[in-house]
């Protein structure tokens, strides 16, 4: 655990310097160990892939008290910890023109059935969000499905899409520009500012795609409209 | 109560507030009034809450048609302020009156005007903020800049002079940083140049930050770092050396290289320099940085930057025009 200050009112904590699962859930239990105690002056803490920041008022608590108080932490007795996270199941519609890129796994010996499947079969470990507001940094990809970035990024990718872009699979909240191959989209909004929670998931949940067709995806979108639709959440204890 | 009607809305003005605290972990840019400064100080000569949204508006002010009488003041950049035919300075609480135009001009002094206005705009809350967000389209005025026709709405309130008007500021170059993340990848040649140089502010800079120019910072274990998440004034610095300043509207994660970090007592001062402007960059350590901003936000609460208001034309405008209109001149 390395423990460090680049501004007035954060505190940086680093642990490992590679992507795992072990480090995350090292983060996520640190987080969990730090709002249990609930110290006096934190305002937020973001997790992301090997480190954890913890924002403060400044006039509250000082940054020098905060460093003291995490290395009294074991982060070992720690990792024991059992805690509880989220499954998120995300409904998709593969292909069509929700997915304009699902043929192009062909060139890599993939039918756009065995995309669906491989895709829509694993669990993915929420790392951390960022780039936009709910995008979320998805760990767990099959490496067959791994594809490069498009040469030339679309101009507008509607809000919902799902793709691949290089080691990454992920979802867009919001219409934006990208290069991402499009393998489909989901009718769930994925921030809504009358939902509570606005955003779904955080770090250290996972998310799982099942794949629907358009009717479903219709009956979806009309459910989200006249407000009855409920994402299937489950709740789990990690070991 | 609808206050306002937009005439012309400027070149990029948005409602804020002091931005959008506790959403990072979930990718929301806290946003906010970038020259906290001044937003803070606008609000406390009309008596609002601390945290009241203000307009916001980049290099040129904008008309607004008045709806309902209330009172404004303009903290931040120096621009003419005009209702109907009578000029007015920056600083100032201004009583406005229904059916008058109320225009603010171009910044003669620096780069954001913050309009204020008895009791704050009034625009819904989304996640405990005013604030706008242009790029995720959510917070302050529909998710967006103003547009002509847009109709404000405000708060309201009784307004209590206090017969004071902000100071003009009168500010150097200099930009105090705080070493970064990755501030031991740069070359002490990189760090030379970092401290020695000054940097230009590039038409490319934005709520999201400021693209500087000037001479190249290499890193030499390379530019790109898992993505972690980004503070405010975080300088960041792609391949091509030149340093990036992430402000309000920042994505919260981001992979490059760190050299350093504004010190937050600097802010005001440095979103006020508009594009092409130099800014030279000193060291500060981050505990005294700490002490720094602590001093600067108790300066604004104290009152310090204000002065006497010795002219109250501006605010007793309703009898003054009674008065005109009973002599009838």
């Amino acid at each position: 655990m390395d423990i460090k200050r680049y501004s007035e009112n954060a505190v940086t904590v680093y642990i490992g310097d590679e992507i795992s699962e072990t480090v995350n859930k090292t983060l996520v239990n640190l987080k969990n160990e730090l709002e249990n105690r609930g110290t006096d002056g934190v305002t937020e803490i973001v997790i992301s892939y090997t480190s954890l920041i913890i924002y403060f008022d400044l006039f509250k608590v000082r940054g020098e008290e905060l460093e003291a108080l995490l290395k009294e932490i074991d982060l070992e007795a720690l990792e024991g910890q059992p805690f509880e996270y989220k499954l998120i199941e995300i409904p998709v519609c593969y292909g069509g023109e929700f997915g304009p890129d699902l043929d192009r796994f062909e060139e890599d010996g993939l039918s756009p059935e065995e995309v669906v499947e491989m895709h829509s079969g694993t669990e993915y470990l929420v790392y951390m969000l960022g780039f936009m507001p709910g995008f979320p940094y998805l760990g767990g990809l099959d490496e067959k499905l791994f594809k490069d970035r498009l040469d030339n990024p679309r101009t507008s990718i509607p809000a919902g899409s799902v793709g691949i872009g290089g080691k990454q699979t992920g979802m867009y909240p919001f219409t934006s520009p990208g290069g991402w191959n499009l393998l489909g989209r989901t009718p769930v909004p994925l921030f809504d500012e009358e939902r509570e929670p606005s955003i779904l998931y955080e770090a250290g949940d996972r998310i799982i795609f099942k794949s629907i067709d358009e009717d479903e995806y219709k009956a979806i979108e009309q459910q989200v409209a006249d407000g009855v639709y409920e994402v299937n959440i489950t709740r789990r204890e990690a070991e | 109560m609808m206050t306002f009607k937009v005439v012309d809305p400027g070149l990029f003005s948005t409602v804020q507030d002091a931005g959008r605290t506790g959403y990072q972990a979930y990718g929301f840019s806290p946003s906010g009034a970038m020259d906290y400064r001044a937003h803070k100080l606008v609000n406390k000569l009309l008596g609002n809450d601390e945290n009241a949204a203000v307009l916001e508006m980049t290099l040129h002010g904008v008309t607004l048609e008045v709806l309902k009488e209330t009172v404004i003041a303009t903290a931040g950049a120096e621009a003419e302020i005009m209702v109907d035919d009578v000029s007015y300075g920056s600083g100032l609480p201004i009583r406005v009156m229904r059916g008058e135009r109320l225009k603010i001009g171009k910044c003669q002094r620096g780069a954001r005007i913050y309009l204020g206005v008895a009791g704050g705009f009034d625009v819904p809350e989304v996640l405990g903020s005013r604030s706008t967000h242009t790029r995720s389209g959510i917070g302050g005025f529909k998710g967006r800049t103003l547009k002509a026709g847009d109709v404000l709405r405000t708060v309201g309130g009784e307004f209590q002079n206090t017969m004071k008007k902000i100071k003009s500021f009168e500010e150097d170059d200099i930009i105090r940083i705080i070493p970064g993340q990755q501030y031991e990848r740069f070359s002490d040649d990189a760090r030379e140049k970092l401290f020695n140089s000054g940097y230009e502010i590039t038409k490319d800079s934005d709520r999201m930050g400021f693209r500087l120019s000037g001479p190249e910072l290499t890193a030499e274990d390379g530019h790109d770092v898992l993505s972690e998440p980004t503070q405010l004034g975080s300088i960041q610095v792609p391949k091509n050396g030149q340093p990036i300043i992430l402000l309000n509207d920042r994505q919260t994660a981001g992979g490059y290289a760190r050299i350093a970090t504004v010190a937050l007592a600097d802010i005001p001062k440095l979103v006020q320099k508009p594009p092409g402007e130099k800014i030279i960059f000193k060291e500060i350590d981050v505990d005294e940085a700490a002490e720094e901003y602590k001093k600067e936000l108790e300066r604004i609460r104290s009152g310090e930057y204000f002065e006497p208001l010795t002219d109250f034309t501006s605010v007793r405008r309703r009898t003054a025009l009674k008065i005109t209109k009973l002599m009838g001149v």
